[in-house]
């Protein structure tokens, strides 16, 4: 493929702004948070936030329940939605694996190298590769960094309209060019004679329908499917074009960098999400996975019509920036219908950027192209896996917006190296002598 | 976004925008229409904006039937006659298996 580097750009800054959400799941905490304020049922039972400090029924229920219900009663909610967000991630890993294993374009190594790793890995040194991957990262970290505090400044001067644009085009680009392609390998690959009228049908159908689903109003379920289908996609094109040992050191330096970005106070994702609720609105959701329907309702009383109005989503998805008016109307209408009920059924949704999974995915997927056989690709995913589950639990610990990259993909790393390495030839060699254990 | 939260009024847009996007050769989309909406159209109490959700349900799905049957049409004759046609095959083609004729 010839990319230019315009594309390269959009889908890299695309990559970067989603990995710049991805480190937080601060929509989640906002959930927490925001829904107590609304908390009238005392039939639902909520973990209780310590940063707000709103009066209301929510102070009567909390200090009717004893405490060691509540810490009880906070994992318990957690647990269902980590099953939530386990079905995503491993969906996406599932499609990136098989792909990888299935079609070869993916694993083939191209001359062809993104411009964000520009020194290309000499396979002869070791010295010089190992240099030239930490230069590649050094590029690659840099180039995120400063898309992100584009971002940060583009949304502190409310220039909705750039990144509404912004996010269009890449997601255009992810929608049709990189999925044209991935059909075209897969038909290579299976021997299918494919002619153009059928596949312009095809691709034109995915692309417009997930542009809708994605940033405008659709079923849940598709759009969680699309959301998924373009982060594989996405994890797709970094396996194939990023060198092999600056993949992993990338993978680290992100993790790192997100710690950094979502943790200290200055850093440029802290900021993001601070000013998002400063100003009641989502993050980007064209750009973060939401497992749930979320349907917040006033408070009966409407005693803080400030918060409701951020509050009462229809959630789930994608809201482009008319559709936060179009759901205030929703949610001055909802005030009303619903002002003399109790609240309603909620199901708060869990929300993870799409950067998480991508770079999930691509650890997973390399494990699998390049480890030597499934135990690695396994370990990969177990670990994966793990490393979510506690970030979902330091999530209901700590109750403010987190980075969900590092603890995965430390454990990721750890498992990838030290299967690879000692397990494999462990179970080689128990295998060869035909000793089972 | 969950369809029983939202008003029927916005229903009747959403359903009505879906099928008439549907008509940008997006066969696709009427699928969609036609799943998302057939609870809300047959399966739910009656209520004002039921009637004119159904009758977009149905076109949907008459537009979707449709598409299928010329689709299914075009993929056999292409897949039956693509070796016999020569020049013209290979220039429609996007991809051309290897090792048979």
């Amino acid at each position: 493929m010839n990319t230019s580097d315009s594309e390269e750009d959009s889908y890299n800054e695309r990559s970067a702004l989603v990995q710049c959400e991805s480190p937080t799941i601060p929509s989640y905490n906002q959930d927490h948070d925001v829904s107590l304020p609304q908390q009238t049922d005392t039939k639902r039972r909520r973990p209780v936030s310590s940063g707000l400090d709103e009066p209301g029924p929510v102070e009567r229920e909390r200090a009717s329940t004893p405490d060691g219900e509540e810490e009880e009663l906070t994992l318990k909610y957690g647990a269902k939605h980590v099953i939530m967000l386990f079905i995503p991630v491993t969906l996406c890993m599932v499609v990136v694996v098989a792909t990888i294993k299935s079609v070869s374009f993916y694993t083939e190594k191209s001359s062809q190298r993104l411009i964000y790793t520009p020194f290309e890995e000499d396979p002869n040194s070791v010295g010089q590769r190992l240099l030239n991957s930490f230069l590649n990262t050094i590029v690659m970290i840099s180039v995120i960094v400063f898309m992100t505090i584009i971002l940060v400044v583009l949304y502190k001067y409310r220039c909705y309209k750039v990144i509404h644009g912004w996010l269009i085009l890449s997601s255009l680009m992810l929608l049709f060019w990189f999925s044209f392609m991935y059909l075209g390998e897969v038909f290579k690959t299976y021997n299918v004679a494919m002619d153009y009228p059928t596949l312009v049908m095809i691709i034109w159908n995915f692309g417009v329908v997930g542009m809708i689903c994605i940033h405008w109003k659709g079923p849940l379920r598709l759009q969680q499917a699309y959301l998924i289908v373009i982060s594989a996609l996405m994890a797709l094109i970094f396996i194939k074009y990023l060198p092999e040992w600056s993949a992993w050191v990338i993978l680290g330096a992100i993790s790192i960098y997100d710690l950094i970005a979502v943790l200290c106070p200055k850093g440029p994702l802290r900021m993001l999400v601070e000013t998002a609720q400063e100003r009641n609105e989502p993050i980007f959701p064209a750009l973060i996975y939401s497992s749930a329907m979320v349907w917040m309702v006033g408070m009966a009383d409407s005693s803080n019509p400030g918060s409701a109005d951020g509050r009462l989503r229809n959630e789930g998805g994608a809201r482009a920036q008319e559709e936060e008016e179009s759901e205030d109307d929703v949610a001055h209408g909802g005030r009303r219908r619903y002002s003399a009920e109790e609240d309603l059924e909620e199901d708060r949704g869990v929300k993870l950027g799409l950067g998480d999974f991508i770079f999930y995915s691509v650890l997973v997927g390399k494990a699998a192209a390049t480890g030597g056989d499934w135990n690695t690709t396994l370990a990969c995913f177990v670990a994966i896996l793990i490393g979510l589950c506690l970030t979902l639990l330091l999530l209901a610990i700590f109750k403010k917006a987190l980075p969900a990259l590092p603890i995965s993909i430390t454990f990721g790393l750890v498992f990838y190296f030290s299967t690879d390495n000692l397990v494999r030839p462990f179970m080689d060699s128990l295998a060869s002598h035909q000793y089972y254990i | 976004m969950n369809l029983e939260r939202i008003p029927n009024e916005e229903k009747l847009s959403l359903c009505r925008r879906y099928y008439l996007g549907g008509f940008a050769f997006l066969p696709f989309l009427w699928l969609v229409n036609v799943l998302w909406f057939f609870r809300e159209a047959f399966l739910k109490p009656t209520y004002t904006e039921q009637p004119q959700i159904k009758s977009y349900v149905k076109k949907s799905a008459v537009g979707l039937t449709v598409w299928v049957a010329v689709l299914t049409t075009w993929i056999t004759i292409f897949q039956h006659f693509r070796a016999q046609w020569g020049e013209v095959g290979d220039y429609l083609s996007f991809t051309i298996p290897l090792g048979t004729a």
